[in-house]
C-alpha cells in the first residue's frame, strides 16, 4: 500500500515539474517550427543537428536581429497545424506563400522563389502529364507540389496519394506504386544528386514565394525583425553563400558521411548516438506511460466492479471513449486540438501531451481487462470476506485484487508490449522517438531498407527483454 | 430478547418469490438445524441473516440490531456472526495461518501475535495443527472446510451460520466436519446449519426446522420432527430422504 502511494506521488510530481517547464521556457524565447525532411531547406545531419537554408537563413537574420529562438523540427503538415493553434510563434519550412495561408498567416518577404516539377523513376516511360492517366501520383500533404497537383488531377484523370515525409513519397515512386511525385524544383534536384533514383521530366510550375510565417496579427515584431535581417544578409551576401553552398555541394559534404560508410555496420556505427537518443525516449516514454496508464486501468477496473450504479457508469463510458478513438487522433487532439480549445496561448509540451495519449490510450484497455480480471474472481472470496465483518475496500484490497492481478498478469505483459510499439506512433506529433529517429537518418541517407531493419531489430530486442522481465515477474508472483 | 429474531422475512427475484414471509426466533445457544427440498430457500434464508441477501420485506434482528435499519453498521454485526460456506471459499493466495489471521488484524481485533496464536490454538481444535502453512489447494475439502470453520472462530462471534457445510465433500471427510461442529455446539455455541445430514441434526439440533417452497412447513424437537411428522409435506420429504 505504502510504496505505491510514494510511486504515484512520485510521478505527480515529475508531471508537475515538467508542465511548469514547458510553461515558462518560453518566456523570452521564440519556437520556431521546421520540417524535419526537406533538403536543402532543412535536414538532420550527422549527430542530430538540423541544417540546410532555412536554418542557415534563420541562423544569420537572428544573429543580426538579436532574436532568441528555439527550433522545433516536426513535420510539415504538424508545424503549420501548430502555428494556427499557437503551439508556436513562427514557421521556417519552405512554406509558400499562397492566397488560403495568407488568411491565417502572415508572411514575411520572400526568401526564396520556387517552382513545382514532376519526379518519375529512372527508367519510367511517364514524360508527360498525358501519361497518368488511371495512374497514381505521390504528393506530400500541404506542400505547393500537392497544391498543383490537385489542380490538375482532374484534367489529367489521375489519382493521388498523400505521405507526410518527402522520403515516403520519393520511395513510393521508386518501387513503382506510384507513377511520379510533385516536388519543389531545389529539393528534388538536391535529392537526386544525392542518390534518390528519381528523375525530373517536366518544367518548373507554378512558381511561388518561400516565406517565414507566424500566425496571423501575432508576432508582429518578429516578423519585422525577420524581414529586416533577410534585407541585411542579402546586402552583405550572407544570403548568396548559404544558397550556394546547399544548391551547389554534395550531401556528404553536408552530413559529414562518406560513401564507404554505407555498409549496415557502418550506418549503425555512425549513427548510434542519434539512435540511442531515439531509443531513450522511446523507453521513457513506455516505462512512464507503463506507469500512469496501470495507475489508470487499476482505478477504473476497480470503479467498474464497484457497488451501485455510478462507479461502472463512469468506468465504461471512460473505456468507451478512450479504447475507441485511433490512438494518432487522441495525440492529435491533445497535442493540437486540447490547446486551440483552451486559447490563452496555452501550450503543451510534446512529450507530455504523448505521455497523456499513451495513459489515456493504453489506461483505457487496462481499465476494461482489470475489471474482467475482478470479475472473474469468485463472488464466494468477497462473500466471505464480507461476512468476516472486512468492510468493502478492506476486502477488495486484501482478497480480491490479489486474486485478480494474478489472472491479469498476461493481460499485463501483453499491454506493456503494445505500449512500447504504440510509442512509434507519437512521431506524428513531433517527439523524436526510436521511429522518428529512423525516418530522420532515412531523410538524409536515402537508406531505407538498411535503416528500417536496424530499427526493427532495435524494437524486437526491446519486446524479447520485456517479455522476459515479464515473465521473470510472473514466475516470481506464482 | 431472542438472539435471532426473523419476521415475515420475504425474498424475490424478480417475479420469481423465494422467501415468501418467514418467522424464526433462535435463543442463546441454541442449535438449529434447517432442513428440506433443494430450492425450499433454505440458503437464501441463512444469507440474509448477515445481509449477504438483501430481504424485499421483513425484519431481521441480531442481538438487538435490526439490519434493515440504515444505522445498523453490518461490519460490526457481521464480526458477531461467522459463516460456513458450502464450497469453503477460502482465500487461495493465503496460507492457512493467513487466513485465519486476516479478519482479526485488519479489523484490530488482535495484534498479529495474538491473532496468530488463537489461530494456532484453533488449529489445534480443529485437528489440523500441521497445516499452519499449508496453502489451501494443498488441502482436502474436508480439511479445507475445518479451515474455513477455525477463520470463522477466530473472529469470536457468537453466532454461527452454516450453509450446507458437508455437501461439498468426499463421504469419508463429512465426519471430521460434523465432529467439530458437534463440539462446537457442546461448547454452547448458537448455530443455525442449513444440511441434509439427518443424522447430525437428529444427534445434535435443539430444533429442526423444515422448510419448503419458500416456508417453514413445521419445526420442534428432532425426535417430534423426524418421528412424528404432522404435515404430509415433511412426510414424503423424510421418505425421500431415508429411503436412499
Amino acid at each position: 500500500m505504502k510504496k505505491w502511494q510514494v510511486a504515484v506521488v512520485m510521478v505527480l510530481a515529475a508531471l508537475g515539474s515538467w508542465f511548469s517547464l514547458g510553461a515558462t521556457a518560453h518566456a523570452q524565447t521564440y519556437t520556431i517550427a521546421t520540417d524535419t525532411t526537406f533538403a536543402p531547406f532543412e535536414f538532420q545531419a550527422k549527430g542530430g543537428k538540423y541544417k540546410g537554408i532555412d536554418i542557415d537563413i534563420l541562423n544569420a537574420i537572428a544573429k543580426k536581429e538579436n532574436i532568441n529562438y528555439k527550433l522545433k523540427a516536426i513535420s510539415f503538415g504538424a508545424a503549420v497545424q501548430q502555428l494556427s493553434a499557437n503551439q508556436v510563434d513562427g514557421v521556417i519550412a519552405g512554406m509558400n506563400v499562397t492566397p488560403e495561408r495568407q488568411k491565417t498567416f502572415d508572411f514575411s518577404k520572400a526568401y526564396y522563389t520556387s517552382g513545382v516539377v514532376m519526379a518519375v523513376a529512372k527508367d519510367s516511360k511517364v514524360k508527360t502529364f498525358k501519361d497518368l492517366k488511371g495512374k497514381t501520383v505521390a504528393l506530400k500533404t500541404g506542400t505547393a507540389g500537392a497544391t498543383y497537383a490537385k489542380s490538375i488531377e482532374s484534367k489529367y484523370g489521375f489519382k493521388i496519394k498523400y505521405f507526410n515525409e518527402s522520403n515516403n513519397m520519393y520511395n513510393d515512386v521508386k518501387v513503382g506504386n506510384s507513377a511520379a511525385c510533385f516536388e519543389d524544383y531545389p529539393v528534388m534536384s538536391y535529392g537526386i544528386k544525392n542518390g534518390i533514383a528519381l528523375k525530373i521530366v517536366s518544367k518548373q510550375y507554378d512558381a511561388g514565394d518561400y516565406g517565414f510565417a507566424v500566425k496571423k496579427g501575432k508576432n508582429a515584431e518578429l516578423l519585422k525583425k525577420f524581414n529586416a535581417g533577410l534585407a541585411a544578409i542579402k546586402a552583405d551576401g550572407t544570403y548568396k553563400k548559404i544558397i550556394d553552398k546547399y544548391l551547389h555541394s554534395s550531401e556528404a559534404s553536408l552530413t559529414g558521411e562518406t560513401a564507404s560508410s554505407r555498409t549496415f555496420i557502418g550506418l549503425f556505427t555512425q549513427n548510434i548516438g542519434t539512435i540511442g537518443n531515439g531509443l531513450w525516449m522511446t523507453l521513457e516514454l513506455t516505462v512512464i506511460s507503463i506507469i500512469l496508464a496501470t495507475v489508470m486501468g487499476v482505478i477504473l477496473g476497480v470503479l467498474g466492479v464497484m457497488p451501485g450504479k455510478l462507479g461502472p457508469a463512469i468506468s465504461s463510458t471512460i473505456i468507451y471513449i478512450f479504447r475507441g478513438m485511433p490512438l494518432m487522433v487522441l495525440a492529435f487532439f491533445i497535442y493540437i486540438g486540447f490547446p486551440d480549445l483552451i486559447g490563452h496561448g496555452f501550450k503543451i509540451p510534446a512529450f507530455i501531451a504523448g505521455m497523456i495519449t499513451l495513459m489515456l490510450n493504453e489506461g483505457a484497455y487496462t481499465g476494461a481487462f482489470v475489471k474482467g480480471g475482478f470479475k472473474a474472481v469468485d463472488d464466494g472470496q468477497m462473500e466471505a470476506a464480507r461476512s468476516l465483518g472486512l468492510p468493502y475496500w478492506t476486502a477488495m484490497r486484501k482478497v480480491i485484487m490479489p486474486q485478480g492481478i494474478r489472472i491479469m498478469i498476461p493481460s499485463f505483459i501483453n499491454q506493456f508490449i503494445i505500449t512500447l510499439k504504440d510509442t512509434s506512433i507519437l512521431s506524428v506529433i513531433g517527439i523524436v522517438e526510436l521511429t522518428q529517429t529512423g525516418t530522420l537518418i532515412i531523410a538524409r541517407n536515402f537508406e531505407g531498407f538498411k535503416i528500417w531493419l536496424m530499427i526493427a531489430i532495435i524494437y524486437l530486442i526491446l519486446i524479447t527483454l520485456l517479455t522476459w522481465l515479464s515473465n521473470w515477474v510472473q514466475r516470481r508472483m506464482n | 430478547m431472542a438472539k435471532v429474531v426473523v419476521k415475515d422475512l420475504h425474498k424475490s427475484y424478480g417475479d420469481n418469490e423465494v422467501l415468501k414471509g418467514l418467522n424464526l426466533e433462535v435463543e442463546d445457544n441454541e442449535v438449529v438445524c434447517m432442513i428440506g427440498p433443494s430450492g425450499s430457500g433454505k440458503s437464501t434464508f441463512l444469507r440474509c441473516l448477515n445481509d449477504l441477501e438483501l430481504p424485499t420485506q421483513g425484519q431481521v434482528i441480531i442481538s438487538g440490531y435490526d439490519l434493515s435499519d440504515k444505522g445498523t453498521n453490518i461490519n460490526l454485526v457481521r464480526e458477531n456472526i461467522g459463516m460456513v460456506f458450502q464450497h469453503f471459499n477460502l482465500f487461495p493466495h493465503l496460507s492457512v495461518l493467513q487466513n485465519i489471521t486476516l479478519a482479526p488484524v485488519q479489523l484490530k481485533k488482535a495484534s498479529k501475535a495474538e491473532a496468530e496464536k488463537t489461530a494456532r490454538h484453533l488449529l489445534d481444535v480443529v485437528g489440523l495443527a500441521d497445516k499452519v502453512d499449508a496453502m489451501p489447494k494443498s488441502l482436502s475439502g474436508g480439511q479445507k472446510q475445518r479451515v474455513a470453520i477455525a477463520r470463522a472462530l477466530a473472529m469470536n462471534p457468537k453466532i454461527m451460520l452454516f450453509d450446507e457445510p458437508t455437501s461439498a465433500l468426499d463421504p469419508e471427510m463429512v465426519g471430521d466436519v460434523l465432529d467439530v461442529m458437534k463440539r462446537l455446539a457442546a461448547d454452547g455455541m448458537t448455530m443455525i446449519v442449513v444440511t441434509h445430514e439427518m443424522g447430525f441434526a437428529k444427534e445434535v439440533a435443539d430444533r429442526v426446522v423444515f422448510m419448503a417452497d419458500g416456508l417453514i412447513q413445521e419445526s420442534g424437537k428432532p425426535d417430534d420432527v423426524f418421528d412424528h411428522p404432522k404435515s404430509p409435506r415433511l412426510q414424503d420429504f423424510l421418505n425421500k430422504v431415508i429411503n436412499v
